[in-house]
C-alpha cells in the first residue's frame, strides 16, 4: 500500500466499520447483532491506528502527501493534503472517539445504529482536516453536522430535540451561506481547489475585491458558528448538556476544534486572511472571560461544563487567531500555533474526562443540580465502586483544566500565556484562569459534604466497568502528556513546522516562577469562590443564568457577528 | 440580466425572514427550503450563461453550459432534502412531546417539564 | 412582554438587513463566468471517464468523493429519522378518535374486508396510484441506468423510484401489499447498498488507481463503472427517500 492509500484508509476504515455495525441490523439474533457491533467498532476505531502509525515517519520528517482523490485531473477533481496538522488532528479524533465509545458501552446509548453514526462522525472528522477543496469542505462539514443533529437526541431527554433543532436551523443556514461563499470564489477564480483559488485572488481590485472579501466573511462565519466563539455560542450549552455523556465528550472535545484547524488551510488562500486572525483572537480572549462568568452562574452541572468548553475554545481561538495574524514564519507565531493545537488536544482529553466522570456521578445520584448534589463519593461507593476511580479521575480532570502542574493543562496554558505576554489578551486569559478555578471548586463539592439526614436517591447503575476503563484511559493520558511535556511539545513543533528551528523558545519547567504564578491564581480563585456566597453576587449570577435566550437570538447574533467581520475587513 | 439575480436575492431574503421571523416550526423549515432553492437557482442560472447546449458531449460543436455548478448542486439539493427530512422528524417529535408548534411555547413547556 | 417582542422584531429586521448588505455584492456580481472547466470537459471529459453525460462524469468520476459524502448524509438522515419516529410509537395514541379516519370497504379489493383509512384517501387516489406506481418505478429505473448518455443518473432516478414506492404504498392493497414498500425491506436494501458502495470505491486499490479511482480505466469499457455506480446510488437514494416518506405517512410497520 502506498502512502496515498494509507491516507484514505484513515477515512474509509471508520466508514467500513459503520457498514459492518449496520449489518447487525439485518439479523434478528441478538448475539449476532452485538458481534457485528464489536466487529464494526474494531474496524472503525482500532484498525485506523495502523495507518496512523505507518504514516508517522512521513510526518515526522516534515513531508506531506498531496494529490487529487482518485488521481483525476487536478483542476476539477478534489485535492487533498496530508501533512502534520492532519495527522495530529486525526490522532486527537481517534483517541477521544475510542475512549467515548468504550464509555458508551456502559453508560451511553447502546445499539448498532449509535455505533454506526458515531463511526461515520469519526470518519468525517478524519476527512475534514485533509481536504483542500472548498466544496469538499462543505460536504464534510455537513456530514459532521448531520451526525451531531442525530446523536444529540439519542439521550431521550425532553430538551434534547429542541437543542438539536436549534442547532440544526442555525447551522444549516450557516452552511447555505458557506455555499454562497463558494459560489463567489468559483465565479472569480474558476476553480474549487485552494491552490488555484489563491492564484486567482491575487491582484483583484474594485468590485471583485469586495466580492472576495464577502466570500471570506461568509466562509469564516459559517465555520465560526461550528467553533462557538462568542457571540455565536448560543446553541452549544443546551446541545452539549442534553446529549448523552459519551456524545458530549466527543462534541466538546473534537467537533468544535476540527473546523477551526480546517479554517487554517482556508485562510492561507485569502490575501486578507491574517486580519481575520486578529479579530478572531480578540473575540476568543473575550469569550474566555465571559463564558467563565456565565459558567459560574450555572446550576446544572453539565451546563457548567459546556460553558467551560466555550471558555476553553476561547483560549484556543485567541492563540490560533494571534498565530494567524502574526504569521507562522515568526517564532512567536509558531509558539502560538503549537500552543493552540496542544491546548486543543489537552482540552479534549481533560474535558472528555470531566464529562465522562461527572456523567457517571450524575447517573448514579440522579441529580444534576450542582448546588443540591452532595455526597457523591458515598453514592458511588454504594453503587459498586470499591476503589474510588470516578472521584480520582474527576479530580485529575479538574486539576488539569485549572492548569495545575504537572498536568497537561498547565503546559499548554504556559505556552500560550508566555507567547502573549503584555497584550490585552494576556490579562483576559489570566482572568479566565481565575474564574475556572473558582468554578471547579464549586463543582468538586458534589462529591463531599452535605448533611447526613435527608433521603438520597441511589440508582443502581450497571456496567460500570466500561465507564471506569474509559475514564482511566483519559486520566492516564492527561498525566502522561503532562509529565512528558518537553517531548510532546518538541515533537508537535517539529511535525507542525518542519522548517522552524528545532531550538524552540519555550521551555517548560517546574520553575519557581511558575509555582508563584499558579499559587497566585489559585488564591484568587478561592477568593472569587468565597465571594460567590455574597448576597449581591448571588443575585447578579441568578440574573445572568436566567437571562432571556431564544431562537431568534441565535440568528441575530450570527448576523451581527458576520456584519462586524465584514466591516472590520473593509475598513 | 440583473433582474434575475435581484429576484433571487429577494427570494433568499424571504426565506431568511421565514427562518428568523416566524414562530411556527414548519414555517421555519419552509424558510430553510426556500434559501436552499434560491442558492441552487443562482448557481444553475449563472452557470448557464456561457453556453446554449446541455452538457452532453455529442457531435455538434455548440458551446455547452458549465457542468460543474450542476454537479455541485446535485449534491447540495440532496443534502438539503436530508436536512429537511431530519428537521421535520424533529418537529413531529417536538409536537408529540409538547403539543405545540410554536417555538417559544415549546421552550416554555420543556422548561416546565424538566 | 411587549418590549421583548419589539426587541425580537427589531433584531429580526436588523439581522435580515445586515445579511442582505453582505450578500448583495455576491448575488449581483457581474464577473463573467469562468469557462476553464467547461472547455476542458468538453474536450476531455468523455475520454477521462467514459461517460457522454458530462455531469455524470463529474459527480461519479472527478468528484466522486463528494458524492460519497452525500450518500453518507442520506444514510445518517434516514437512520436519524427512523430513530426519532420510532420513539413516538409509545407516544402516539392510536387514531381511533380521529374524525377523519373511517372504515372503508374497497370496491376493487378482491377480499371484502374493512380497512382503516382516511377521508383524503379516496378510491380515486388508491386506484390511480396503484396502477401508476409500477410505471413510475420502471421510468425511475430507466433514468438511473441511462444516466451516462442522457440527462439523468443515480440521484434523479432514485428520487423517481422513491416516488414510485410512495405510489405503491398509497395504492390499493390487494391480498398482499407490495414487498418493496415495507420499511424493513427498504432499510435492508439501504444497508447493503452502502456496503456495496464502499466496496466499489475501494476496488480501485486492486487495479492501482487508488481509492475512488476508476478501476476499469484501462479496459475498453470504463463507462461500466459509472453505470454500476448509478445503479447502486439510485437504489440507495430510492430506498432512503421512499422510506422517509412512508415513515412520515404514519404507517405502522
Amino acid at each position: 500500500m502506498n502512502h496515498e492509500d494509507l491516507v484514505f484508509a484513515t477515512v474509509m476504515l471508520p466508514l467500513l466499520g459503520a457498514a459492518f455495525a449496520l449489518f447487525g441490523k439485518l439479523t434478528k439474533r441478538s448475539t449476532l447483532t452485538s458481534w457485528w457491533n464489536g466487529v464494526g467498532s474494531f474496524v472503525g476505531l482500532a484498525l485506523p491506528w495502523v495507518p496512523l502509525i505507518l504514516l508517522a515517519p512521513v510526518v515526522l520528517q516534515g513531508q506531506s502527501i498531496e494529490g487529487v482523490v482518485g488521481n483525476w485531473y487536478e483542476q476539477i477533481g478534489v485535492a487533498y493534503t496530508y501533512d502534520g496538522l492532519a495527522w495530529l488532528i486525526q490522532i486527537l479524533g481517534y483517541t477521544i472517539g475510542g475512549a467515548a465509545w468504550i464509555y458508551a458501552l456502559g453508560g451511553g446509548p447502546k445499539g448498532n445504529t449509535f455505533t454506526a453514526i458515531f463511526l461515520i462522525q469519526t470518519g468525517a472528522l478524519a476527512a475534514t482536516i485533509l481536504t483542500t477543496d472548498i466544496f469538499n469542505l462543505f460536504v464534510c462539514l455537513e456530514v459532521l453536522g448531520i451526525t451531531s443533529y442525530v446523536l444529540i437526541p439519542t439521550s431521550k431527554k425532553p430538551g434534547a430535540s429542541l437543542a438539536s433543532f436549534s442547532y440544526l436551523m442555525v447551522s444549516a443556514t450557516a452552511m447555505v451561506l458557506f455555499l454562497l461563499g463558494t459560489y463567489a470564489l468559483y465565479r472569480i477564480t474558476g476553480s474549487l481547489a485552494y491552490d488555484q483559488i489563491a492564484q486567482g485572488l491575487i491582484g483583484l481590485d474594485g468590485h471583485q475585491h469586495i466580492v472576495s472579501l464577502m466570500a471570506l466573511v461568509l466562509i469564516v462565519s459559517a465555520i465560526a458558528i461550528r467553533v462557538a466563539v462568542m457571540p455565536l455560542y448560543g446553541w452549544l450549552p443546551d446541545a452539549h448538556a442534553l446529549a448523552p455523556h459519551a456524545v458530549s465528550a466527543v462534541l466538546s472535545g473534537v467537533l468544535i476544534k476540527t473546523p477551526l484547524f480546517a479554517l487554517t488551510r482556508v485562510l492561507h488562500v485569502f490575501p486578507s486572511g491574517s486580519e481575520v486572525g486578529s479579530l478572531i483572537s480578540i473575540a476568543g480572549a473575550l469569550t474566555a472571560v465571559i463564558a467563565v462568568i456565565i459558567a459560574l452562574s450555572q446550576e446544572d452541572v453539565k451546563q457548567l461544563l459546556a460553558y467551560h468548553s466555550i471558555s476553553q475554545i476561547g483560549y484556543i481561538t485567541a492563540a490560533w487567531g494571534a498565530a494567524i495574524s502574526i504569521g507562522t514564519t515568526d517564532t512567536t507565531g509558531v509558539a502560538l500555533m503549537v500552543g493552540a493545537y496542544l491546548h486543543a488536544l489537552f482540552h479534549a482529553l481533560f474535558k472528555g474526562l470531566l464529562f465522562l466522570s461527572v456523567g457517571t456521578t450524575v447517573d448514579v445520584c440522579g441529580n444534576r443540580n450542582v448546588y443540591t448534589l452532595r455526597r457523591g463519593a458515598k453514592a458511588l461507593r454504594s453503587a459498586g465502586e470499591r476503589f474510588p476511580i470516578t472521584i480520582i479521575t474527576c479530580i485529575i480532570g479538574a486539576l488539569a483544566i485549572s492548569a495545575i502542574a504537572p498536568l497537561n493543562g498547565s503546559v499548554s496554558k504556559q505556552i500560550i500565556t508566555s507567547a502573549m505576554k503584555g497584550s490585552v489578551h494576556y490579562y483576559l486569559l489570566s482572568a479566565a484562569a481565575v474564574g475556572t478555578i473558582a468554578s471547579f471548586i464549586k463543582l468538586l463539592r458534589i462529591f463531599f459534604g452535605g448533611s447526613s439526614e435527608g433521603e438520597e436517591i441511589r440508582i443502581r447503575v450497571r456496567h460500570l466497568r466500561s465507564r471506569w476503563i474509559a475514564q482511566t484511559i483519559l486520566a492516564l493520558l492527561c498525566i502522561l502528556t503532562g509529565i512528558c511535556a518537553p517531548q510532546v511539545v518538541s515533537y508537535t513543533a517539529r511535525i507542525l513546522f518542519p522548517q522552524a528551528s528545532s531550538a524552540m523558545l519555550f521551555t517548560y519547567s517546574f520553575s519557581a516562577d511558575l509555582m508563584v504564578k499558579t499559587g497566585i491564581t489559585v488564591a484568587l480563585g478561592v477568593l472569587v469562590y468565597l465571594m460567590m456566597h455574597l448576597r449581591v453576587v448571588k443575585h447578579l449570577l441568578t440574573l445572568i443564568r436566567t437571562r432571556y435566550r431564544d431562537f431568534t437570538g441565535l440568528f441575530v447574533s450570527f448576523s451581527l457577528a458576520t456584519a462586524v467581520l465584514a466591516l472590520f475587513l473593509i475598513l | 440580466m440583473i433582474i434575475e439575480r435581484l429576484l433571487l436575492l429577494l427570494l433568499f431574503l424571504i426565506g431568511l425572514y421565514g427562518i428568523i421571523g416566524k414562530k411556527h416550526i414548519i414555517r421555519k423549515i419552509f424558510g430553510l427550503n426556500i434559501i436552499n432553492t434560491a442558492v441552487v437557482l443562482l448557481f444553475i442560472l449563472e452557470g448557464s450563461r456561457i453556453g446554449e447546449a446541455a452538457p452532453i458531449a455529442d457531435a455538434s460543436h455548440r458551446a455547452m453550459v458549465d457542468p460543474i455548478p450542476q454537479a455541485l448542486m446535485l449534491t447540495a439539493i440532496v443534502i438539503g432534502v436530508c436536512i429537511t427530512a431530519l428537521s421535520l422528524a424533529l418537529a413531529v417529535h417536538l409536537y408529540r412531546v409538547t403539543g405545540s408548534f410554536d417555538i417559544d411555547e415549546i421552550r416554555i413547556r420543556i422548561h416546565h417539564e424538566s | 412582554m411587549t418590549t421583548r417582542r419589539w426587541l425580537n422584531g427589531a433584531g429580526t429586521w436588523l439581522a435580515i438587513i445586515a445579511l442582505a448588505v453582505i450578500l448583495a455584492p455576491i448575488f449581483l456580481s457581474a464577473t463573467p463566468w469562468p469557462t476553464v472547466a467547461r472547455d476542458y470537459l468538453q474536450q476531455q471529459g468523455t475520454a477521462d471517464s467514459g461517460a457522454i453525460n458530462l455531469v455524470s462524469a463529474i459527480y461519479l468520476g472527478y468528484r466522486v468523493f463528494d458524492t460519497f459524502g452525500e450518500t453518507i448524509v442520506l444514510l445518517v438522515a434516514i437512520l436519524g429519522t427512523m430513530g426519532l419516529l420510532s420513539q413516538l410509537e409509545h407516544l402516539v395514541e392510536p387514531a381511533q378518535n380521529d374524525q377523519k379516519a373511517l372504515e372503508t370497504t374497497s370496491r376493487f379489493a378482491l377480499a371484502q374486508e374493512k380497512r382503516r383509512s382516511h377521508t383524503l384517501r379516496t378510491h380515486l387516489l388508491e386506484v390511480v396510484t396503484g396502477k401508476v406506481g409500477p410505471i413510475v418505478l420502471l421510468f425511475g429505473f430507466y433514468v438511473m441506468l441511462y444516466g451516462h448518455i442522457s440527462p439523468g443518473g443515480g440521484f434523479q432516478g432514485g428520487v423517481i423510484v422513491a416516488s414510485g414506492i410512495v405510489f405503491l404504498s398509497l395504492g390499493n392493497p390487494q391480498e398482499g401489499s407490495f414487498g418493496i414498500s415495507r420499511p424493513q425491506v427498504l432499510i435492508r436494501l439501504e444497508i447493503l447498498a452502502f456496503f456495496t458502495l464502499i466496496v466499489i470505491f475501494s476496488s480501485g486499490l486492486i487495479t492501482g488507481s487508488g481509492f475512488f479511482g476508476n478501476p476499469l480505466a484501462d479496459t475498453p469499457f470504463p463507462v461500466a463503472h459509472i453505470v454500476l455506480l448509478n445503479a447502486v446510488i439510485g437504489l440507495k437514494v430510492g430506498m432512503s427517500i421512499g422510506f422517509m416518506c412512508i415513515a412520515m405517512m404514519g404507517e405502522r410497520t
